[in-house]
């Protein structure tokens, strides 16, 4: 549900950062996105798509990539993917915390995240002094 | 100032001096994470317990506030932050048991967020207080994403919202130190039991303490208080 307001920073910083470097206009946006990051990249996509008309990044291309969690135990070292569990009765697959190697509870320790990786700007075509 | 000159960033690739890639890496969950941080020295500093109380709408979580200041405002110097869209109804609520209250109006915004805190954090004598409990927006999805700089994060559900309800949010239970179950005076007309409740937030995270409550009938308020170690 906070898509828009997420989306909102991407554009604000790649914003910044096309003034900045006196881009006349952004072509692509590379947002990489946890996988324990509560998004849904459909509604950042069409968020992403309605913030950007009128502005130097209107028709730009934004580029999502999921980032994979990871997890470690602090009881017996393990270090991996977050593991699954199903509840049969429900037809439910979930995600658990609970460490397939000792049982004690890991900590989610890659996968959080939402960040801009790299933007594709297109200079002024009358660039001031170098 | 022309593109890649004198930036922090890196630039990566240069093509026939028209379009230029940069690496930038700015992360905007992080911005967040940074905030909670410094709320939390702040807490720190001044001796202040803060616990994020998050849960389903309707499930109790202004009730559950409620009881704790009352039970708790003899022995411990208590704010509370309340987070809502628009009305200040819980605040009012709250308020009626003689604790400060401050009210973040969030918009349209589904979850607080550790600069609104911030924000709240400015408006409070914090060396006239020992604890603060904020209320955030009812949403069990968006609130998890974002922390506050609490110590505890506590979430409130109930078992009005049926069988399924956590395992169908496991998130917010992954960010959860202690789970309340509330309305257990309706579990046997709703066919849900505390029981099974329980046992679903321990698969999804064993570390997690589980306490039954009902609000209502003032049952289980004094297992929260253990359980928060407030």
């Amino acid at each position: 549900m906070h898509e828009l307001s997420m989306a909102n920073s991407i554009v604000e910083t790649v914003l910044e950062e096309a003034k900045k470097r006196n881009a006349s206009s952004v072509i692509e946006v590379a947002v990489v996105v946890g996988e324990f990051s509560m998004l849904g990249l459909e509604q950042l996509r069409f968020s992403y798509r309605v913030l950007t008309e009128d502005t130097p990044l209107a028709n730009s291309k934004l580029r999502i990539k999921r980032e994979d969690g990871k997890v470690r135990c602090g009881g017996c070292g393990f270090e991996g993917p977050i593991q699954f569990k199903q509840k049969q009765e429900y037809h439910l697959v979930f995600p658990t915390l609970e460490c397939p190697r000792c049982g004690e509870a890991v900590e989610m320790v890659a996968g959080r995240g939402c960040y801009v990786k790299s933007i594709k700007l297109r200079a002024r075509e009358s660039s001031p002094n170098p | 100032m022309p593109i890649g000159v004198n930036s922090l960033a890196r630039l990566v690739k240069h093509d026939e001096g028209e379009i230029f890639d940069i690496e930038l890496e700015k992360n905007i969950l992080k911005a967040n994470d940074e905030l909670a941080s410094k709320n939390r020295e702040l807490l720190t500093r001044h001796g202040v317990k803060a616990i994020d109380i998050m849960g389903s709408i309707g499930s109790g979580k202004t009730s559950l506030i409620e009881h704790l200041a009352q039970r708790l405002k003899e022995r411990r110097r208590i704010a509370v932050i309340n987070g809502d869209l628009t009305t200040t109804i819980d605040a009012d609520r709250v308020s009626r048991h003689g604790v400060e209250v401050i009210q973040i109006n969030t918009g349209k915004e589904c979850h607080l967020d550790a600069n609104l805190v911030a924000k709240a954090l400015d408006n409070i004598d914090l060396g006239k207080l020992d604890l603060i409990l904020i209320e955030n927006v009812g949403n069990l999805i968006c609130p998890g994403e974002f922390r506050l700089g609490a110590d505890k994060r506590l979430v409130v559900i109930s078992v009005t919202e049926g069988p399924y309800m956590v395992l169908k949010h496991p998130f917010i239970f992954m960010e959860a130190d202690v789970v309340v179950v509330n309305k257990l005076d309706l579990s046997e007309a709703m066919g849900v039991r505390f029981e099974d409740l329980q046992a679903d937030v321990k698969k999804i995270n064993p570390k997690t303490r589980v306490v039954g409550t009902s609000c209502r009938k003032n049952v289980g308020v004094e297992k929260v208080i253990e359980a928060l170690q407030i």
